[in-house]
Protein backbone atom coordinates (compact mmCIF):
# COMPACT_ATOMS: atom_id res chain seq x y z
CA UNK A 1 0.00 0.00 0.00
CA UNK A 2 2.96 2.06 0.12
CA UNK A 3 2.43 2.60 -3.68
CA UNK A 4 3.89 6.17 -5.44
CA UNK A 5 1.23 8.44 -6.32
CA UNK A 6 2.91 8.79 -9.68
CA UNK A 7 5.75 6.36 -11.06
CA UNK A 8 7.25 7.19 -14.64
CA UNK A 9 10.06 4.73 -16.07
CA UNK A 10 11.47 6.22 -19.55
CA UNK A 11 8.35 7.92 -20.05
CA UNK A 12 8.84 10.03 -23.68
CA UNK A 13 7.09 11.33 -26.45
CA UNK A 14 7.84 12.63 -29.39
CA UNK A 15 5.59 14.87 -31.48
CA UNK A 16 7.47 14.22 -35.15
CA UNK A 17 10.93 15.34 -35.31
CA UNK A 18 10.25 17.38 -31.85
CA UNK A 19 11.31 15.29 -29.01
CA UNK A 20 9.31 16.75 -26.36
CA UNK A 21 10.30 14.57 -23.35
CA UNK A 22 13.24 12.25 -23.47
CA UNK A 23 13.26 8.84 -20.98
CA UNK A 24 11.81 10.49 -18.05
CA UNK A 25 11.87 8.36 -14.59
CA UNK A 26 10.16 9.67 -11.74
CA UNK A 27 8.28 8.94 -8.67
CA UNK A 28 6.10 11.21 -6.75
CA UNK A 29 5.54 9.77 -2.75
CA UNK A 30 1.32 9.92 -2.01
CA UNK A 31 0.63 12.90 -0.50
CA UNK A 32 3.72 15.00 -1.29
CA UNK A 33 3.96 18.81 -2.86
CA UNK A 34 5.86 18.19 -5.98
CA UNK A 35 7.12 20.89 -7.86
CA UNK A 36 7.83 20.32 -11.46
CA UNK A 37 10.01 23.03 -12.79
CA UNK A 38 11.27 24.17 -16.34
CA UNK A 39 11.67 26.71 -19.25
CA UNK A 40 9.28 27.71 -21.75
CA UNK A 41 8.87 24.10 -24.04
CA UNK A 42 10.60 21.92 -21.24
CA UNK A 43 8.09 19.77 -21.82
CA UNK A 44 6.21 20.10 -18.26
CA UNK A 45 3.19 20.22 -19.56
CA UNK A 46 3.60 17.40 -22.10
CA UNK A 47 4.32 15.11 -19.59
CA UNK A 48 1.36 16.49 -16.93
CA UNK A 49 -0.68 15.18 -20.26
CA UNK A 50 0.66 11.71 -20.42
CA UNK A 51 -0.04 11.09 -16.79
CA UNK A 52 -3.06 12.21 -17.34
CA UNK A 53 -3.65 9.71 -20.33
CA UNK A 54 -4.35 12.31 -22.76
CA UNK A 55 -1.27 11.56 -24.83
CA UNK A 56 -0.08 8.48 -25.81
CA UNK A 57 3.86 7.85 -24.82
CA UNK A 58 5.89 7.32 -27.80
CA UNK A 59 8.61 5.24 -25.36
CA UNK A 60 8.33 4.00 -21.93
CA UNK A 61 5.04 4.43 -19.40
CA UNK A 62 3.93 4.94 -16.40
CA UNK A 63 1.44 4.53 -13.18
CA UNK A 64 -0.49 7.01 -11.43
CA UNK A 65 -2.59 6.48 -8.19
CA UNK A 66 -1.33 2.75 -9.14
CA UNK A 67 -2.44 2.23 -12.30
CA UNK A 68 -0.66 2.04 -15.44
CA UNK A 69 -1.77 5.39 -18.15
CA UNK A 70 -1.63 3.11 -20.72
CA UNK A 71 -3.88 0.08 -20.24
CA UNK A 72 -5.95 1.16 -17.66
CA UNK A 73 -6.54 5.08 -18.58
CA UNK A 74 -9.97 4.94 -17.04
CA UNK A 75 -9.00 3.97 -13.54
CA UNK A 76 -5.96 6.70 -13.92
CA UNK A 77 -8.69 9.75 -14.97
CA UNK A 78 -10.87 8.73 -12.18
CA UNK A 79 -8.85 9.87 -9.52
CA UNK A 80 -7.04 12.51 -11.01
CA UNK A 81 -7.79 15.92 -11.35
CA UNK A 82 -5.68 18.58 -13.82
CA UNK A 83 -6.46 22.05 -13.89
CA UNK A 84 -5.12 22.78 -17.21
CA UNK A 85 -1.92 25.61 -18.44
CA UNK A 86 -5.08 27.62 -19.80
CA UNK A 87 -8.32 27.37 -18.64
CA UNK A 88 -10.89 25.29 -20.03
CA UNK A 89 -14.35 26.67 -18.43
CA UNK A 90 -17.67 26.80 -20.80
CA UNK A 91 -17.44 30.88 -20.58
CA UNK A 92 -21.07 31.09 -22.38
CA UNK A 93 -22.17 29.08 -19.05
CA UNK A 94 -22.77 30.21 -15.45
CA UNK A 95 -20.42 29.42 -12.51
CA UNK A 96 -22.48 26.78 -11.30
CA UNK A 97 -23.74 25.43 -14.70
CA UNK A 98 -19.87 24.82 -15.17
CA UNK A 99 -19.58 22.62 -12.21
CA UNK A 100 -22.57 20.72 -12.36
CA UNK A 101 -21.26 20.09 -15.88
CA UNK A 102 -18.23 18.53 -14.51
CA UNK A 103 -20.23 16.45 -11.57
CA UNK A 104 -21.91 14.50 -14.77
CA UNK A 105 -19.05 13.71 -16.25
CA UNK A 106 -17.62 12.39 -13.22
CA UNK A 107 -20.77 10.79 -12.69
CA UNK A 108 -21.55 12.54 -9.10
CA UNK A 109 -25.40 12.27 -7.92
CA UNK A 110 -26.53 15.12 -7.43
CA UNK A 111 -27.03 14.61 -3.76
CA UNK A 112 -23.63 13.75 -3.61
CA UNK A 113 -22.71 16.68 -5.95
CA UNK A 114 -24.63 19.85 -5.11
CA UNK A 115 -23.35 20.23 -1.17
CA UNK A 116 -20.27 19.40 -2.57
CA UNK A 117 -20.41 22.70 -4.94
CA UNK A 118 -21.69 25.07 -2.33
CA UNK A 119 -18.85 24.12 -0.35
CA UNK A 120 -16.51 24.54 -2.83
CA UNK A 121 -18.31 27.69 -3.92
CA UNK A 122 -18.08 29.60 -0.50
CA UNK A 123 -14.53 27.84 0.07
CA UNK A 124 -13.20 29.75 -3.28
CA UNK A 125 -14.97 32.75 -2.71
CA UNK A 126 -17.05 32.12 -5.91
CA UNK A 127 -20.33 32.28 -3.56
CA UNK A 128 -22.03 35.38 -4.54
CA UNK A 129 -21.01 35.00 -8.32
CA UNK A 130 -22.28 31.59 -8.78
CA UNK A 131 -25.34 32.65 -11.35
CA UNK A 132 -23.02 34.71 -13.28
CA UNK A 133 -21.43 33.17 -17.01
CA UNK A 134 -18.27 32.79 -16.72
CA UNK A 135 -16.85 35.19 -19.34
CA UNK A 136 -18.14 38.26 -16.63
CA UNK A 137 -15.53 36.46 -14.17
CA UNK A 138 -11.94 38.26 -13.55
CA UNK A 139 -9.02 35.86 -14.65
CA UNK A 140 -8.49 35.45 -11.09
CA UNK A 141 -12.02 33.93 -9.82
CA UNK A 142 -11.86 31.47 -13.52
CA UNK A 143 -8.48 30.13 -12.05
CA UNK A 144 -10.23 29.46 -8.77
CA UNK A 145 -13.28 28.24 -10.40
CA UNK A 146 -10.94 25.86 -12.66
CA UNK A 147 -9.37 24.83 -9.30
CA UNK A 148 -12.73 24.13 -7.87
CA UNK A 149 -13.62 21.74 -10.95
CA UNK A 150 -10.56 20.34 -10.85
CA UNK A 151 -11.12 19.05 -6.98
CA UNK A 152 -14.90 18.44 -6.97
CA UNK A 153 -14.32 14.52 -7.75
CA UNK A 154 -11.73 14.44 -4.47
CA UNK A 155 -8.79 13.52 -6.93
CA UNK A 156 -6.21 11.44 -5.17
CA UNK A 157 -3.18 13.33 -7.46
CA UNK A 158 -3.98 16.76 -8.55
CA UNK A 159 -2.09 17.84 -11.34
CA UNK A 160 -1.71 21.97 -11.21
CA UNK A 161 -0.18 23.20 -14.82
CA UNK A 162 0.87 26.99 -14.17
CA UNK A 163 -1.85 27.72 -11.98
CA UNK A 164 -1.50 31.25 -11.21
CA UNK A 165 0.17 32.61 -15.06
CA UNK A 166 -1.21 35.57 -15.51
CA UNK A 167 -2.27 35.96 -11.81
CA UNK A 168 -2.11 39.65 -9.65
CA UNK A 169 0.17 38.96 -7.04
CA UNK A 170 -3.27 38.80 -4.84
CA UNK A 171 -4.91 36.27 -6.69
CA UNK A 172 -1.52 34.13 -6.69
CA UNK A 173 -1.69 34.42 -2.89
CA UNK A 174 -5.10 33.88 -2.03
CA UNK A 175 -4.87 30.37 -4.47
CA UNK A 176 -1.89 29.17 -2.86
CA UNK A 177 -3.30 29.12 0.59
CA UNK A 178 -6.56 27.88 -1.32
CA UNK A 179 -4.31 24.91 -2.25
CA UNK A 180 -2.22 24.87 1.10
CA UNK A 181 -5.79 24.15 2.91
CA UNK A 182 -6.87 21.82 0.65
CA UNK A 183 -3.48 19.53 0.74
CA UNK A 184 -3.77 20.35 4.92
CA UNK A 185 -7.06 18.74 4.66
CA UNK A 186 -7.39 16.09 2.52
CA UNK A 187 -3.59 14.48 2.38
CA UNK A 188 -3.76 15.04 -1.61
CA UNK A 189 -0.92 14.67 -3.72
CA UNK A 190 -0.08 17.86 -5.42
CA UNK A 191 2.13 17.87 -9.11
CA UNK A 192 2.73 21.97 -9.76
CA UNK A 193 4.38 22.86 -13.23
CA UNK A 194 5.70 26.65 -12.86
CA UNK A 195 8.06 28.56 -14.07
CA UNK A 196 7.56 31.24 -11.11
CA UNK A 197 10.52 29.43 -9.87
CA UNK A 198 9.87 30.53 -6.31
CA UNK A 199 6.65 29.26 -5.96
CA UNK A 200 8.13 25.65 -5.81
CA UNK A 201 10.09 26.44 -2.25
CA UNK A 202 7.40 25.00 -0.10
CA UNK A 203 7.24 21.86 -2.28
CA UNK A 204 8.86 18.67 -0.27
CA UNK A 205 10.88 18.32 -3.24
CA UNK A 206 11.22 19.66 -7.23
CA UNK A 207 12.59 18.31 -10.45
CA UNK A 208 13.63 20.73 -12.76
CA UNK A 209 13.25 19.47 -16.87
CA UNK A 210 15.13 20.97 -19.51
CA UNK A 211 14.64 20.24 -23.29
CA UNK A 212 12.90 17.12 -22.32
CA UNK A 213 15.65 15.74 -19.93
CA UNK A 214 15.55 16.18 -16.09
CA UNK A 215 18.57 18.19 -15.09
CA UNK A 216 17.64 18.00 -11.18
CA UNK A 217 16.05 16.34 -8.42
CA UNK A 218 15.51 16.97 -4.96
CA UNK A 219 14.22 18.83 -2.02
CA UNK A 220 14.78 22.83 -2.55
CA UNK A 221 17.38 22.45 0.61
CA UNK A 222 19.10 20.20 -0.78
CA UNK A 223 19.35 21.49 -4.06
CA UNK A 224 20.27 25.02 -2.88
CA UNK A 225 22.94 23.59 -0.89
CA UNK A 226 24.73 21.68 -3.19
CA UNK A 227 24.69 24.21 -5.52
CA UNK A 228 25.94 26.17 -3.00
CA UNK A 229 23.22 29.15 -3.54
CA UNK A 230 20.71 30.74 -1.55
CA UNK A 231 17.50 30.16 -3.65
CA UNK A 232 15.68 27.77 -5.74
CA UNK A 233 15.84 30.47 -8.59
CA UNK A 234 19.39 30.23 -8.93
CA UNK A 235 19.56 26.64 -8.93
CA UNK A 236 17.11 27.00 -11.46
CA UNK A 237 19.37 29.41 -14.03
CA UNK A 238 22.61 27.06 -13.16
CA UNK A 239 20.98 23.90 -13.88
CA UNK A 240 18.86 25.39 -17.50
CA UNK A 241 20.13 26.45 -20.58
CA UNK A 242 19.24 30.00 -21.29
CA UNK A 243 18.07 31.04 -24.86
CA UNK A 244 19.37 34.54 -24.58
CA UNK A 245 23.47 32.99 -23.57
CA UNK A 246 25.92 31.79 -25.77
CA UNK A 247 26.19 28.06 -25.27
CA UNK A 248 22.91 26.40 -23.31
CA UNK A 249 23.60 25.34 -19.66
CA UNK A 250 25.83 27.52 -17.52
CA UNK B 1 -21.81 3.05 -19.50
CA UNK B 2 -21.77 6.68 -19.21
CA UNK B 3 -25.50 7.48 -18.84
CA UNK B 4 -24.78 10.84 -16.41
CA UNK B 5 -21.71 11.89 -18.57
CA UNK B 6 -24.07 11.48 -21.53
CA UNK B 7 -26.61 13.66 -19.70
CA UNK B 8 -24.62 16.23 -18.94
CA UNK B 9 -22.89 16.84 -22.33
CA UNK B 10 -26.87 17.15 -23.69
CA UNK B 11 -27.84 19.75 -20.61
CA UNK B 12 -24.69 21.60 -21.80
CA UNK B 13 -25.60 22.50 -25.57
CA UNK B 14 -29.45 22.73 -24.49
CA UNK B 15 -28.50 25.41 -22.20
CA UNK B 16 -25.59 27.37 -25.26
CA UNK B 17 -28.38 27.06 -27.66
CA UNK B 18 -31.31 28.64 -25.12
CA UNK B 19 -28.33 31.37 -24.63
CA UNK B 20 -27.71 32.25 -28.95
CA UNK B 21 -30.81 34.15 -29.58
CA UNK B 22 -29.29 34.31 -32.95
CA UNK B 23 -29.01 31.04 -33.64
CA UNK B 24 -32.11 30.22 -32.40
CA UNK B 25 -34.17 32.74 -34.52
CA UNK B 26 -32.09 32.27 -37.71
CA UNK B 27 -32.47 28.93 -37.48
CA UNK B 28 -36.61 28.98 -36.93
CA UNK B 29 -36.58 31.87 -39.56
CA UNK B 30 -34.84 30.08 -42.24
CA UNK B 31 -37.14 28.11 -44.07
CA UNK B 32 -39.85 30.26 -44.07
CA UNK B 33 -37.49 32.53 -46.29
CA UNK B 34 -37.34 29.85 -48.66
CA UNK B 35 -40.55 29.31 -48.61
CA UNK B 36 -41.18 33.00 -49.53
CA UNK B 37 -38.34 33.54 -52.24
CA UNK B 38 -37.52 29.99 -53.54
CA UNK B 39 -41.13 28.88 -53.20
CA UNK B 40 -42.34 31.95 -55.32
CA UNK B 41 -39.97 30.97 -58.18
CA UNK B 42 -39.89 27.07 -58.20
CA UNK B 43 -43.37 27.07 -57.86
CA UNK B 44 -44.08 28.93 -61.73
CA UNK B 45 -41.60 26.41 -63.60
CA UNK B 46 -42.31 23.14 -60.37
CA UNK B 47 -43.17 19.81 -63.13
CA UNK B 48 -46.08 18.81 -60.61
CA UNK B 49 -47.85 22.03 -60.15
CA UNK B 50 -51.07 20.23 -61.14
CA UNK B 51 -51.25 17.85 -59.20
CA UNK B 52 -49.78 19.36 -55.99
CA UNK B 53 -49.10 22.99 -55.55
CA UNK B 54 -45.12 23.33 -54.71
CA UNK B 55 -45.46 25.02 -51.66
CA UNK B 56 -47.17 21.56 -49.83
CA UNK B 57 -44.35 19.90 -51.93
CA UNK B 58 -41.44 21.85 -50.56
CA UNK B 59 -42.79 21.47 -46.49
CA UNK B 60 -41.06 17.90 -46.20
CA UNK B 61 -37.68 19.37 -48.08
CA UNK B 62 -37.55 22.33 -45.96
CA UNK B 63 -38.41 20.67 -42.26
CA UNK B 64 -35.31 18.02 -43.68
CA UNK B 65 -33.28 21.76 -43.87
CA UNK B 66 -34.01 22.95 -40.49
CA UNK B 67 -33.03 18.95 -39.52
CA UNK B 68 -29.63 19.56 -41.12
CA UNK B 69 -28.86 23.29 -40.05
CA UNK B 70 -30.03 22.43 -36.64
CA UNK B 71 -28.26 18.94 -35.86
CA UNK B 72 -24.85 19.79 -38.05
CA UNK B 73 -24.20 23.01 -36.66
CA UNK B 74 -24.88 21.98 -32.92
CA UNK B 75 -22.48 19.10 -33.50
CA UNK B 76 -19.75 21.54 -34.96
CA UNK B 77 -19.72 22.76 -31.37
CA UNK B 78 -16.79 20.21 -31.19
CA UNK B 79 -15.05 22.57 -33.13
CA UNK B 80 -15.14 25.34 -31.28
CA UNK B 81 -14.55 23.09 -27.92
CA UNK B 82 -11.36 22.07 -29.29
CA UNK B 83 -10.59 25.64 -29.46
CA UNK B 84 -11.94 26.68 -26.24
CA UNK B 85 -9.83 23.97 -24.27
CA UNK B 86 -13.58 22.52 -23.33
CA UNK B 87 -13.06 19.63 -25.03
CA UNK B 88 -9.81 18.54 -23.21
CA UNK B 89 -11.35 18.87 -19.80
CA UNK B 90 -14.04 16.61 -21.22
CA UNK B 91 -11.11 14.41 -22.04
CA UNK B 92 -9.62 14.36 -18.70
CA UNK B 93 -12.83 12.79 -17.13
CA UNK B 94 -13.26 9.21 -16.46
CA UNK B 95 -15.38 8.19 -19.30
CA UNK B 96 -14.84 6.63 -22.81
CA UNK B 97 -14.32 8.50 -26.37
CA UNK B 98 -17.39 6.82 -27.55
CA UNK B 99 -19.36 8.37 -24.85
CA UNK B 100 -18.03 11.36 -25.70
CA UNK B 101 -19.38 10.91 -29.14
CA UNK B 102 -23.06 9.99 -28.28
CA UNK B 103 -23.56 12.40 -26.10
CA UNK B 104 -22.19 15.23 -28.76
CA UNK B 105 -24.78 13.17 -30.74
CA UNK B 106 -27.62 12.82 -28.90
CA UNK B 107 -27.13 16.36 -28.15
CA UNK B 108 -27.37 17.30 -31.85
CA UNK B 109 -30.37 14.97 -32.14
CA UNK B 110 -32.83 17.07 -29.67
CA UNK B 111 -31.92 20.24 -30.97
CA UNK B 112 -32.00 19.63 -34.67
CA UNK B 113 -35.72 17.73 -33.15
CA UNK B 114 -36.94 20.67 -31.16
CA UNK B 115 -36.29 23.19 -33.83
CA UNK B 116 -37.50 21.15 -36.38
CA UNK B 117 -40.93 20.55 -34.29
CA UNK B 118 -40.71 24.34 -33.59
CA UNK B 119 -41.20 24.97 -37.42
CA UNK B 120 -43.07 22.20 -38.42
CA UNK B 121 -46.09 23.94 -36.04
CA UNK B 122 -46.26 26.62 -38.23
CA UNK B 123 -45.27 25.49 -41.04
CA UNK B 124 -47.52 22.67 -41.83
CA UNK B 125 -50.79 24.47 -40.82
CA UNK B 126 -49.32 27.74 -43.53
CA UNK B 127 -48.96 25.41 -46.19
CA UNK B 128 -52.87 23.76 -45.28
CA UNK B 129 -50.62 20.42 -45.05
CA UNK B 130 -52.67 17.83 -42.00
CA UNK B 131 -50.71 15.09 -41.69
CA UNK B 132 -52.89 11.89 -40.24
CA UNK B 133 -51.62 10.59 -36.49
CA UNK B 134 -49.72 7.50 -38.35
CA UNK B 135 -48.24 10.18 -40.93
CA UNK B 136 -47.58 12.53 -37.64
CA UNK B 137 -45.64 9.77 -35.85
CA UNK B 138 -43.78 8.67 -38.79
CA UNK B 139 -42.74 11.93 -39.00
CA UNK B 140 -41.73 12.46 -35.59
CA UNK B 141 -39.71 9.16 -36.41
CA UNK B 142 -38.43 10.62 -39.49
CA UNK B 143 -37.24 14.16 -37.66
CA UNK B 144 -35.83 12.29 -35.06
CA UNK B 145 -33.70 9.82 -36.91
CA UNK B 146 -32.41 12.50 -39.85
CA UNK B 147 -30.97 14.54 -36.51
CA UNK B 148 -29.39 11.26 -35.20
CA UNK B 149 -27.75 11.20 -38.52
CA UNK B 150 -27.00 14.19 -39.66
CA UNK B 151 -25.78 14.93 -36.29
CA UNK B 152 -23.28 11.88 -35.47
CA UNK B 153 -21.69 12.54 -39.10
CA UNK B 154 -21.71 15.97 -38.11
CA UNK B 155 -19.48 15.39 -34.81
CA UNK B 156 -17.12 13.31 -37.19
CA UNK B 157 -16.69 15.84 -39.46
CA UNK B 158 -15.89 18.01 -36.27
CA UNK B 159 -13.38 15.95 -34.76
CA UNK B 160 -11.84 15.94 -38.08
CA UNK B 161 -11.61 19.64 -38.46
CA UNK B 162 -8.36 21.37 -37.44
CA UNK B 163 -10.50 24.66 -36.87
CA UNK B 164 -13.63 26.36 -37.67
CA UNK B 165 -12.40 28.40 -39.94
CA UNK B 166 -13.19 25.51 -42.54
CA UNK B 167 -16.54 26.45 -41.96
CA UNK B 168 -17.53 27.84 -45.12
CA UNK B 169 -16.12 24.84 -47.00
CA UNK B 170 -18.22 22.89 -45.51
CA UNK B 171 -21.13 24.93 -45.95
CA UNK B 172 -20.16 25.14 -49.68
CA UNK B 173 -19.09 21.26 -50.01
CA UNK B 174 -21.77 19.90 -47.72
CA UNK B 175 -24.38 21.48 -46.44
CA UNK B 176 -25.40 22.57 -49.94
CA UNK B 177 -25.02 19.86 -52.04
CA UNK B 178 -26.99 18.06 -49.05
CA UNK B 179 -29.75 20.12 -49.51
CA UNK B 180 -30.05 19.37 -53.60
CA UNK B 181 -29.51 16.33 -53.80
CA UNK B 182 -31.73 15.31 -50.69
CA UNK B 183 -34.87 15.40 -52.86
CA UNK B 184 -35.91 19.01 -50.38
CA UNK B 185 -36.62 21.28 -53.68
CA UNK B 186 -37.59 18.62 -56.44
CA UNK B 187 -37.63 14.83 -56.81
CA UNK B 188 -34.71 13.14 -57.53
CA UNK B 189 -35.52 11.29 -59.68
CA UNK B 190 -35.60 14.00 -62.34
CA UNK B 191 -31.77 14.19 -61.59
CA UNK B 192 -29.14 12.62 -63.87
CA UNK B 193 -27.68 9.23 -63.43
CA UNK B 194 -24.53 10.65 -61.77
CA UNK B 195 -26.12 12.80 -59.10
CA UNK B 196 -28.67 10.25 -59.00
CA UNK B 197 -26.19 7.71 -57.96
CA UNK B 198 -25.04 10.82 -54.99
CA UNK B 199 -28.01 10.84 -53.38
CA UNK B 200 -27.47 7.64 -51.90
CA UNK B 201 -24.67 8.77 -50.18
CA UNK B 202 -26.59 11.66 -48.39
CA UNK B 203 -28.22 10.92 -45.33
CA UNK B 204 -30.47 13.59 -45.83
CA UNK B 205 -31.93 12.41 -49.02
CA UNK B 206 -33.68 9.50 -46.46
CA UNK B 207 -34.63 11.61 -44.22
CA UNK B 208 -36.59 13.78 -46.55
CA UNK B 209 -37.66 10.79 -48.20
CA UNK B 210 -39.25 9.47 -45.07
CA UNK B 211 -40.89 13.04 -44.06
CA UNK B 212 -42.24 12.81 -48.06
CA UNK B 213 -43.93 9.35 -46.99
CA UNK B 214 -44.99 10.51 -43.79
CA UNK B 215 -46.79 14.12 -44.83
CA UNK B 216 -46.97 13.49 -48.99
CA UNK B 217 -48.71 9.95 -48.82
CA UNK B 218 -51.77 11.36 -51.06
CA UNK B 219 -49.54 12.54 -53.94
CA UNK B 220 -47.54 9.24 -54.04
CA UNK B 221 -49.65 8.15 -56.95
CA UNK B 222 -48.89 11.10 -58.90
CA UNK B 223 -45.01 11.00 -58.28
CA UNK B 224 -44.18 13.32 -55.20
CA UNK B 225 -44.39 11.50 -52.15
CA UNK B 226 -41.75 8.82 -50.97
CA UNK B 227 -39.86 7.10 -53.38
CA UNK B 228 -37.40 4.73 -51.22
CA UNK B 229 -38.74 2.07 -49.34
CA UNK B 230 -39.92 3.46 -45.28
CA UNK B 231 -37.64 0.73 -44.35
CA UNK B 232 -34.75 1.51 -46.55
CA UNK B 233 -34.76 4.84 -45.00
CA UNK B 234 -34.79 3.68 -41.89
CA UNK B 235 -31.95 1.44 -42.29
CA UNK B 236 -30.06 4.01 -43.80
CA UNK B 237 -30.39 6.64 -41.47
CA UNK B 238 -29.43 4.41 -38.08
CA UNK B 239 -26.38 3.10 -40.68
CA UNK B 240 -25.19 6.72 -40.96
CA UNK B 241 -25.37 7.61 -37.57
CA UNK B 242 -23.04 4.61 -36.63
CA UNK B 243 -20.43 5.02 -39.14
CA UNK B 244 -20.36 8.68 -37.60
CA UNK B 245 -20.12 7.88 -34.15
CA UNK B 246 -17.69 4.75 -34.91
CA UNK B 247 -15.30 7.58 -37.15
CA UNK B 248 -15.71 10.51 -34.58
CA UNK B 249 -14.50 8.41 -31.18
CA UNK B 250 -11.18 7.89 -32.25
CA UNK B 251 -10.24 11.22 -33.95
CA UNK B 252 -11.95 13.33 -30.71
CA UNK B 253 -8.92 12.38 -28.77
CA UNK B 254 -6.42 13.58 -31.11
CA UNK B 255 -3.44 15.47 -29.64
CA UNK B 256 -5.26 14.80 -26.35
CA UNK B 257 -7.80 17.17 -27.92
CA UNK B 258 -5.62 20.63 -28.48
CA UNK B 259 -5.48 21.72 -32.10
CA UNK B 260 -1.88 22.12 -33.38
CA UNK B 261 -3.36 25.70 -34.23
CA UNK B 262 -4.49 26.24 -30.55
CA UNK B 263 -0.99 24.47 -29.76
CA UNK B 264 1.29 26.96 -31.78
CA UNK B 265 -0.16 30.36 -30.68
CA UNK B 266 0.42 29.25 -27.08
CA UNK B 267 4.28 28.28 -28.24
N1 LIG C 1 0.86 18.99 -29.97
C1 LIG C 1 2.15 19.28 -30.25
N2 LIG C 1 2.60 19.22 -31.52
C2 LIG C 1 3.88 19.51 -31.80
N3 LIG C 1 4.82 19.86 -30.90
C3 LIG C 1 4.43 19.94 -29.61
C4 LIG C 1 3.08 19.67 -29.22
N4 LIG C 1 3.00 19.82 -27.88
C5 LIG C 1 4.23 20.18 -27.46
N5 LIG C 1 5.11 20.25 -28.49
C6 LIG C 1 6.56 20.59 -28.38
O1 LIG C 1 7.06 19.87 -27.30
C7 LIG C 1 7.96 20.66 -26.51
C8 LIG C 1 7.48 20.68 -25.08
O2 LIG C 1 6.26 21.41 -24.97
P1 LIG C 1 5.47 21.58 -23.62
O3 LIG C 1 4.21 22.28 -23.94
O4 LIG C 1 5.39 20.27 -22.94
O5 LIG C 1 6.44 22.53 -22.80
P2 LIG C 1 6.20 23.27 -21.42
O6 LIG C 1 7.35 22.94 -20.56
O7 LIG C 1 4.86 22.99 -20.89
O8 LIG C 1 6.30 24.80 -21.87
P3 LIG C 1 5.55 26.10 -21.30
O9 LIG C 1 6.29 26.53 -20.11
O10 LIG C 1 5.67 27.07 -22.42
O11 LIG C 1 4.15 25.72 -21.03
C9 LIG C 1 8.00 22.00 -27.17
O12 LIG C 1 9.17 22.05 -27.96
C10 LIG C 1 6.81 22.05 -28.05
O13 LIG C 1 7.13 22.79 -29.21
MG1 LIG D 1 3.23 24.11 -20.43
Amino acid sequence: MTAAAIAASGLGKDFGAVRALDRLDLEVREAEFFGFLGPNGAGKTTTVHLLATLLAPSRGGARVAGYDVARDGLAVRRRIGLVFQETTLDRDLTVEENLRFAARLWDLPRRVAEPRIDRLLSQFGLDGRRREPVRALSGGLRRALDIARGILHEPRVLFLDEPTAGLDPRARRSLWQLIRALRESTGLTVFLTTHYVEEAEPCDRVAILDGGRLAALGAPADLKGEAGVGSLEEVFLARTGHPFADGGAA
Amino acid sequence: MGARAVYGIVVREWLRFLRQRGRVLSSLARPFVWLIFAGAGFAAVFAGRDAIDYRVYMAPGLLGMVVMFGALLAALSTVTDRDAGVLRMVLVAPIRRSTIAIGKALAATLLGTVQTLAVAAVLLPLVGLRPTWDGALLALAGIVLSSLATGSLGVLLAAGMRSIENFAGVMNFVVFPMLFLSGALYPIGHLGPVLHVLTYLNPLAYGVDLLKHALLAPWTGAGYGGELRVALDVVALVGFAVVGLAGATPLLAREGGVTRAAFRERA
